[in-house]
C-alpha cells in the first residue's frame, strides 16, 4: 500500500474510535433525556387547582384560607358549564314533554274518534266510520312516530350527553351535588395542567377507529364533539369550555418536592413514593449491613493473610463465580433458600431481600476492598511491624486506615448497585402496594421498592397512562440516587488519586 | 573458599580490637543463613556486632545486606516462602526459634526503612502509635515520650508547633527523622537503618548523619548504606559482604585503609560494585 | 530502661499456647468469613439444582430442550421451552453485535487514542452507563423507544444503517480504490486511475446504501417490544463491561511492545491492528465473554420490552418480532408458579435457572482460564 493510504487509513482508524465514543455518549444522553426531562416534571409541574385540593383535603398542606378564595373562583368560573349542563339537559325535558303532549293530545284525540267511529258503526253508518277509522289509524300512527322522536331524541341528546359528562368528571370531578364516591380518584379532577390539556381534548373530540383497511393497523379518527350538539343549548358549551378552561383550573407553577416524601394515594393516582424510597433504602442499607463486614473481612484475609495456595484460588473462582451468577437466580435463591428452608421470615421481607442483595454485591465488595488494601504502600506495613504491633493491629491501625478511601468507593458503587437491582427482591422482598415500614417491620414484612414499582407501574398498573408522571419520576429518583452514589465514589477517587500523586 | 577466610577473621576480630573496654556483644549470627525459596540470600554469615556501637554494612546491590538487616527484627518472615538455617542470637536467644515473640523482638529492635514511611496520620499519632501498642493510654505520658523522640530525632524544634499536622505534608527528610523518631519511642535497644538516606536529598543526609552521631550514645545501631563515604564518617565498624557473604568484617578505620580482602580492597577502591 | 526487663524475647509456654490458639481461632474466623463466598456459591447450585432435579424427573428432558409449544398453565401442561431458548440467545447474540464491535473501537480509542485528560472524561461516561439500573435500561426501552420504534421503526432502521454501515462503507471504498490503483499503476498515470476508480466505487456504495435504507424505510414494526428493541439496549448495557475489560487487556500489552511497532514505521492504526490487538487477544475475548454474560443474566430490559412471545420468530433471525427470554419466564412465570410449590410448573423456572447458571459459570471459568493464560503468555 502507499503511504498515503495508509495514513488515510489511519485516520479513518481512529475516526472509527471516535465514533464508537461518540456513540456511547449520544446513547447515554439520548437514555438520561427523557428520564431526567420528563422525571422531573414529576417534581416541577403547573399544577391546578385540584392539586391543591388534594394537598389540603389529603395532605393537610397549603393555605386553606387562600385556597377557599380560590375554589370559589373556580367553582364560579365552572358554574356556566355546568348550567348549560343543566339547560341542555332541561331543554330535552322541555322538548320531550312537548312532544309527548302533542303525542297525547294525538292518542286523545284517536281515543275519541274510536269511540265516535264505534257509535257510527252501531248507528250503521259504515262509511263514515271507516273514514274515523281511518283517521284513528293515522293518528295512532302519528302518535307512534312521535314516541319514536322521542326515544330518537333522548338517543341523540341524552347519550352525547352523558358521554360527555363522563368526560367532563374526569377533568373537574364529581358534578356539583353529585354524591361523593367511593374511588379516590374520582373524587377529584385532573391536578397537572399536562393531564388537564389532555382531559380537555377528550370533552371536546370523540375518538373513532377506522377498521376498514383489514390488513393495516386501525386508523384513528378524531370528531369534534360540538357537531353533536349544533342548535342545541350546548353549542356554546365547547367553546367557552376551551376558552375558560385555565380559570377552572388555575394552573399555577408547582414545586412539589414532597413527591419524595408523601406516601401514595389510590395506587399513585395522587400523592408521592415515599413507601417505594424508604423501601429501597431499607433494602439498600440492610444489604450493606450483611456485605460490607463479610466483604471487608474477606478482602483482608485474601490480602494480608492467606498463603496463595490451591484453597485460595479456588475461592477467589469462585468469587469471579458468584459475581457472574445472573441476578434472577439469587432471586431465585433467595426464594428457595432464605425464604422456603430456613424461613428467615413467613412471607418476602425486606431481611430476606437484604440478605439476598448482600450476596449478589459480595464479590463486588470484595474486589474493590482487594484492590484498595493492595494499593496500601507496603512501607506502611512494614513500618508498623518494624514497631513491634501484631498483624491484626497493623491491619487495624495502619492498612485499613489507609485503604478506607477505596475500600468506601467500593462500597458507595455497589450501595448504587444494591439499590437498582430488581430481580433479586421480585421473590423475596417486593410488593406492588404497601404502606411505609417501620424500623421493626423490616424483619417480617415486604414492602414497595423504586425498581419493582417501576416495572410494575408501567406494565400491571390499571392506568398506566393516567400516571407515566409518578413512573417518570420514580425512574428519575432512581437514576439520581444511583448517580449521586456513583459521583460520590468518581469525586473520592479523584481525590485519592490526587493525594497519591501529592 | 573466602567463607573459610571469613571466619577466620571475625574470630580474630575481638582479640585484634585495641579497645581497652570489654566490648559486650549485642547481636551475634552463628552460620546464618536467609533463603528465599531456593536461592540463599545470606550464605552463613557469623558475625558479633558490639553494644552502642554504629555497625554499617556496605556492599554491592544484591549482596544480602540489606536481608541480613531485616533477620535481625525478621522483617523477612513478610516475604513469602523465605527460610533462614544458624542462629541469630539477642538477649541470649536465638530469635529464629520457635518460641520467640516475634512482635517483642520487634518492639525491642527499631527499623528505619528505606524510604521513609510515615503513616497518613498526625505528626503526633505517628510517634505515639508504637508506645500506644504497648499499652500507654495516659495523656500526658504519651505527650513525654513524644516530645522526647523528637527531641532525640532532632526534629522537636521543626515540628512542635504541628503536632497535629498531617505528617505528609513534611519533606522528606523531616519525614525521615520522624520515621527514626517514632522507632524511638518505642525505647528500642538496636535501631536497624536500612540506607536511611538514599532518598534524601545531601543537606537532609547530613542532618540524618549528625543525628546517628548522636544516638550511638544510647543505642546499638546498624545501619545498612550504599554510600562507602557515609559509612567511613557515621560508623565505628563495617562488614562488607558480597554474593551474600561476609566478606570483612572489622573496625571502620581499618577496613578502609587497609582491607585484608582484596575483593574488599576492589570494591573500596571502586573497582567493581 | 525498665521496660527490658518484663519484656522477655521468650514467651512462656503457656502464652505462646494461647497466642498461637488465637491467632489461629483469629485465622480461621477470617477464613470462614472469605469462604462465605465459596459456601453461597454451592448453595445456589444445590438449593437451585434440588428444586429444578424434580422437573427433569417428572417431564423428562426431550420436551423441555427439543419442542417448541410452551404452555405450562395448560391440562395437559406443555413446557417446549425450545422458542424461550432462541429467544435468549437471539437477544444476546443482538446484544453481542451491538456491544462487541463498539466496545473493542472504544477500548482501543480509550487506550491508545485519547489524550489523557479526555480520557479522564470518557470514563464516567462509561461508568455511568454500568451504574444505570437495569429497571432504568427496561423503562427506557419500554416506555420511550418502543413506540419509537412502532411508530417510526422504517426511519429509525434506515437511518441505523446510514450510521452503522456508512463510515465502514466510505472505509471500504478507500481501501478498495486505494488497491486497485496500485494494481494498475503500470498501465496508466496513478492520478487520473485514482480519478476514475474513486468516484465509481463511491456511487456504488452510495447506491447500494441508499436502496438497502430504502428497502428499510418500508419495513412496518408492529410491536415496539421485540427482539431488535432488547439487543440495542442490551447491547448499551453490556457496552462497559467489554469497554473496561478489554481496555485493561490492550493496556496490559505494554508499551514496549508499541514503541518496537512504531520503530518499525507503522502508523498507529497498524500498530493496534497487526500487534497489539494480537497480543491481547485473549483479554478481548475475555471482555466479550463477560459481554455475553451480562446480557444473557439480565432480567428488567427483557422482561419489560422483548414482548414477551414464547414462539420461534419466522424466520429465526427476525429480530423484529417479539421473543421470550429464560430470565423474563423465571420472572414472569415465578408470580403465578409459587402458589403452586411442586408443582412442575414451579420447577421448571428452577430448570431453567440452572441452565443459565450452568452456562454463566462455564463462561466464567472460560473467561477465567482465558485470562490465567495470557498473564502468563505476558509474563506478569
Amino acid at each position: 500500500m502507499r503511504l498515503e493510504t495508509r495514513k488515510l487509513l489511519d485516520k479513518a482508524f481512529s475516526g472509527l474510535g471516535l465514533i464508537s465514543i461518540a456513540v456511547m455518549a449520544i446513547a447515554l444522553l439520548l437514555i438520561l433525556t427523557p428520564i431526567v426531562w420528563r422525571g422531573s416534571k414529576a417534581f416541577v409541574f403547573k399544577g391546578t387547582i385540584e392539586h391543591r385540593r388534594v394537598m389540603l383535603e389529603q395532605f393537610h398542606r397549603g393555605n386553606a384560607e387562600k385556597f377557599n378564595k380560590d375554589y370559589a373562583e373556580v367553582v364560579a368560573a365552572r358554574a356556566p358549564i355546568y348550567d348549560m349542563l343543566t339547560d341542555f339537559e332541561a331543554g330535552t325535558e322541555q322538548r320531550v314533554s312537548s312532544i309527548e303532549t302533542e303525542m297525547d293530545a294525538k292518542k286523545e284525540r284517536a281515543k275519541e274518534l274510536k269511540a265516535e267511529a264505534r257509535v257510527l258503526k252501531r248507528e250503521g253508518q259504515t262509511e263514515e266510520a271507516e273514514k274515523l277509522e281511518a283517521e284513528e289509524d293515522r293518528l295512532k300512527d302519528e302518535a307512534k312516530a312521535l314516541k319514536t322522536q322521542i326515544s330518537e331524541l333522548k338517543e341523540s341528546r341524552t347519550e352525547p350527553l352523558e358521554s360527555v359528562i363522563d368526560a367532563l368528571q374526569e377533568l373537574f370531578g364529581p358534578m356539583p351535588g353529585q354524591r361523593t364516591p367511593v374511588l379516590l380518584r374520582q373524587q377529584y379532577g385532573q391536578t397537572r395542567w399536562d393531564r388537564t390539556l389532555v382531559k380537555l381534548h377528550e370533552v371536546l373530540y370523540t375518538e373513532e377507529w377506522d377498521y376498514s383497511n383489514a390488513d393495516a393497523m386501525g386508523i384513528l379518527i378524531e370528531k369534534p364533539r360540538i357537531d353533536q350538539f349544533i342548535g342545541t343549548e350546548m353549542e356554546s358549551f365547547f367553546p367557552y369550555l376551551e376558552e375558560n378552561i385555565s380559570e377552572m383550573m388555575q394552573p399555577r407553577r408547582t414545586f412539589y418536592w414532597q413527591f419524595i416524601t408523601d406516601k401514595s394515594k389510590d395506587s399513585h393516582i395522587f400523592g408521592g413514593i415515599w413507601p417505594e424510597v424508604l423501601g429501597t433504602i431499607y433494602l439498600t442499607i440492610g444489604a450493606m449491613i450483611f456485605a460490607i463486614p463479610m466483604g471487608v473481612i474477606a478482602a483482608i484475609y485474601l490480602c494480608e493473610y492467606a498463603k496463595e495456595g490451591r484453597i485460595i484460588s479456588f475461592i477467589r473462582i469462585c468469587i469471579s463465580t458468584l459475581a457472574g451468577v445472573p441476578s434472577i437466580v439469587f432471586g431465585l435463591f433467595g426464594l428457595a433458600f432464605f425464604l422456603n428452608t430456613i424461613q428467615v421470615s413467613d412471607s418476602k421481607s425486606v431481611l430476606a431481600g437484604s440478605l439476598t442483595l448482600s450476596l449478589l454485591i459480595l464479590p463486588t465488595i470484595i474486589r474493590s476492598s482487594e484492590e484498595a488494601i493492595l494499593a496500601v504502600p507496603r512501607a506502611y506495613k512494614e513500618a508498623s511491624l518494624g514497631l513491634g504491633a501484631s498483624r491484626w493491629h497493623t491491619v487495624l491501625t495502619v492498612i485499613l486506615p489507609a485503604a478506607l478511601p477505596g475500600i468506601l468507593t467500593g462500597i458507595v458503587i455497589s450501595m448504587g448497585r444494591a439499590a437498582g437491582e430488581t430481580a433479586p427482591i421480585i421473590f423475596t422482598a417486593a410488593v406492588s402496594v404497601g404502606a411505609p415500614l417501620k424500623l421493626w417491620q423490616t424483619l417480617s414484612q415486604p414492602t414497595p421498592a423504586l425498581p419493582w414499582n417501576i416495572y410494575n407501574l408501567c406494565t400491571e398498573h390499571e392506568a398506566v397512562d393516567e400516571i407515566r408522571h409518578v413512573q417518570y419520576g420514580m425512574v428519575f429518583t432512581l437514576v439520581a440516587i444511583v448517580l449521586l452514589l456513583n459521583l460520590g465514589a468518581i469525586l473520592m477517587r479523584a481525590r485519592i488519586s490526587k493525594k497519591l500523586r501529592g | 573458599m573466602t567463607e573459610e577466610i571469613t571466619m577466620k577473621k571475625i574470630d580474630t576480630f575481638a582479640e585484634r580490637s585495641d579497645d581497652k573496654k570489654p566490648r559486650k556483644t549485642h547481636i551475634e549470627a552463628k552460620d546464618f543463613s536467609l533463603f528465599y525459596g531456593d536461592f540463599e540470600a545470606v550464605r552463613k554469615v557469623s558475625m558479633k556486632i558490639p553494644k552502642q556501637k554504629v555497625t554499617a554494612m556496605i556492599g554491592p546491590s544484591g549482596c544480602g545486606k540489606s536481608t541480613l538487616l531485616r533477620s535481625i527484627n525478621r522483617m523477612n518472615d513478610l516475604i513469602p516462602s523465605t527460610s533462614a538455617t544458624g542462629e541469630m542470637i539477642f538477649d541470649g536467644h536465638n530469635i529464629y526459634a520457635k518460641n520467640i515473640d516475634v512482635v517483642t523482638l520487634r518492639a525491642r529492635v527499631g527499623m528505619v526503612f528505606q524510604k521513609p514511611n510515615v503513616f497518613p496520620k498526625s505528626i503526633f499519632d505517628n510517634v505515639a502509635y508504637g508506645p500506644r501498642l504497648q499499652g500507654i493510654k495516659n495523656k500526658q505520658k504519651l505527650a513525654e515520650i513524644v516530645e522526647e523522640s523528637l527531641r532525640n530525632a532532632a526534629i522537636w524544634d521543626e515540628v512542635k508547633d504541628r503536632l497535629q499536622a498531617n505528617a505528609l505534608g513534611m519533606s522528606g527528610g523531616q519525614q525521615q527523622r520522624l520515621c527514626i523518631a517514632r522507632a524511638l519511642a518505642i525505647k528500642p535497644e538496636i535501631l536497624l537503618m536500612d540506607e536511611p538516606t538514599s532518598a534524601l536529598d545531601p543537606k537532609a543526609t547530613a542532618k540524618i548523619e549528625d543525628l546517628i552521631g548522636e544516638l550511638r550514645k544510647q543505642y546499638t545501631i546498624i545501619i545498612v548504606t550504599h554510600n562507602m563515604q557515609q559509612a567511613a564518617r557515621v560508623s565505628d565498624l563495617t562488614a562488607f559482604m558480597y554474593e551474600g557473604v561476609l566478606v570483612e568484617f572489622g573496625k571502620t578505620k581499618q577496613l578502609f585503609t587497609n582491607p585484608e580482602n582484596p575483593q574488599t580492597e576492589n570494591y573500596i577502591t571502586g573497582r567493581f560494585g | 530502661m525498665s521496660k527490658k526487663a518484663n519484656t522477655s524475647l521468650i514467651m512462656s509456654d503457656a502464652a505462646s499456647r494461647r497466642q498461637r490458639i488465637s491467632s489461629l481461632l483469629g485465622q480461621s474466623i477470617l477464613f470462614l468469613i472469605t469462604s462465605l463466598s465459596t459456601i453461597t456459591v454451592f448453595f445456589i447450585f444445590y438449593f437451585i439444582l434440588k428444586d429444578a432435579l424434580p422437573f427433569f424427573k417428572a417431564e423428562g428432558f426431550k420436551e423441555f430442550f427439543t419442542t417448541a409449544r410452551w404452555y405450562p398453565s395448560g391440562s395437559p401442561a406443555e413446557f417446549g421451552a425450545l422458542p424461550i431458548f432462541v429467544g435468549t440467545g437471539l437477544v444476546t447474540l443482538g446484544a453481542v453485535v451491538v456491544a462487541v464491535p463498539l466496545g473493542i473501537a472504544a477500548s482501543v480509542c480509550l487506550s491508545d487514542l485519547l489524550p489523557f485528560n479526555v480520557r479522564q472524561i470518557v470514563k464516567p461516561v462509561i461508568e455511568v452507563l454500568a451504574a444505570i439500573p437495569s429497571v432504568a435500561y427496561g423503562f427506557f426501552a419500554l416506555v420511550v423507544f418502543a413506540p419509537l420504534l412502532q411508530n417510526h421503526g422504517g426511519a429509525i432502521l434506515s437511518a441505523g444503517v446510514w450510521i452503522v454501515l456508512g463510515p465502514l462503507i466510505a472505509l471500504l471504498v478507500v481501501v478498495m480504490g486505494d488497491l486497485i490503483t496500485d494494481k494498475l499503476r503500470d498501465k496508466m498515470n496513478p492520478k487520473t486511475a485514482g480519478a476514475i476508480i474513486f468516484p465509481i466505487l463511491g456511487i456504488a456504495a452510495f447506491i447500494f446504501l441508499y436502496r438497502l435504507s430504502a428497502q428499510l424505510s418500508g419495513v412496518e414494526i408492529s410491536s415496539g417490544t421485540n427482539a431488535l428493541n432488547v439487543s440495542i439496549i442490551l447491547g448499551i448495557m453490556a457496552l462497559p463491561t467489554v469497554v473496561s475489560v478489554s481496555e485493561d487487556a490492550l493496556q496490559a500489552a505494554g508499551r514496549e511492545l508499541r514503541e518496537g511497532s512504531y520503530a518499525l514505521g507503522a502508523t498507529r492504526a497498524e500498530t493496534i491492528i497487526k500487534t497489539i490487538i494480537p497480543a491481547s487477544i485473549s483479554g478481548i475475548l475475555a471482555a466479550v465473554i463477560l459481554g455475553v454474560m451480562r446480557a444473557i443474566g439480565e432480567t428488567m430490559v427483557v422482561w419489560m420490552a422483548s414482548g414477551n412471545a414464547s414462539r420461534i420468530p419466522d424466520p429465526w433471525y427476525n429480530m423484529l418480532q417479539p421473543v421470550r427470554t429464560l430470565t423474563a419466564t423465571i420472572a414472569g412465570d415465578m408470580g403465578e408458579a409459587d402458589h403452586v410449590t411442586g408443582s412442575s410448573r414451579f420447577h421448571v423456572l428452577f430448570a431453567m435457572a440452572f441452565c443459565l447458571l450452568a452456562f454463566s459459570f462455564i463462561m466464567n471459568l472460560v473467561s477465567e482460564i482465558i485470562v490465567k493464560r495470557s498473564r502468563k503468555k505476558l509474563g506478569k
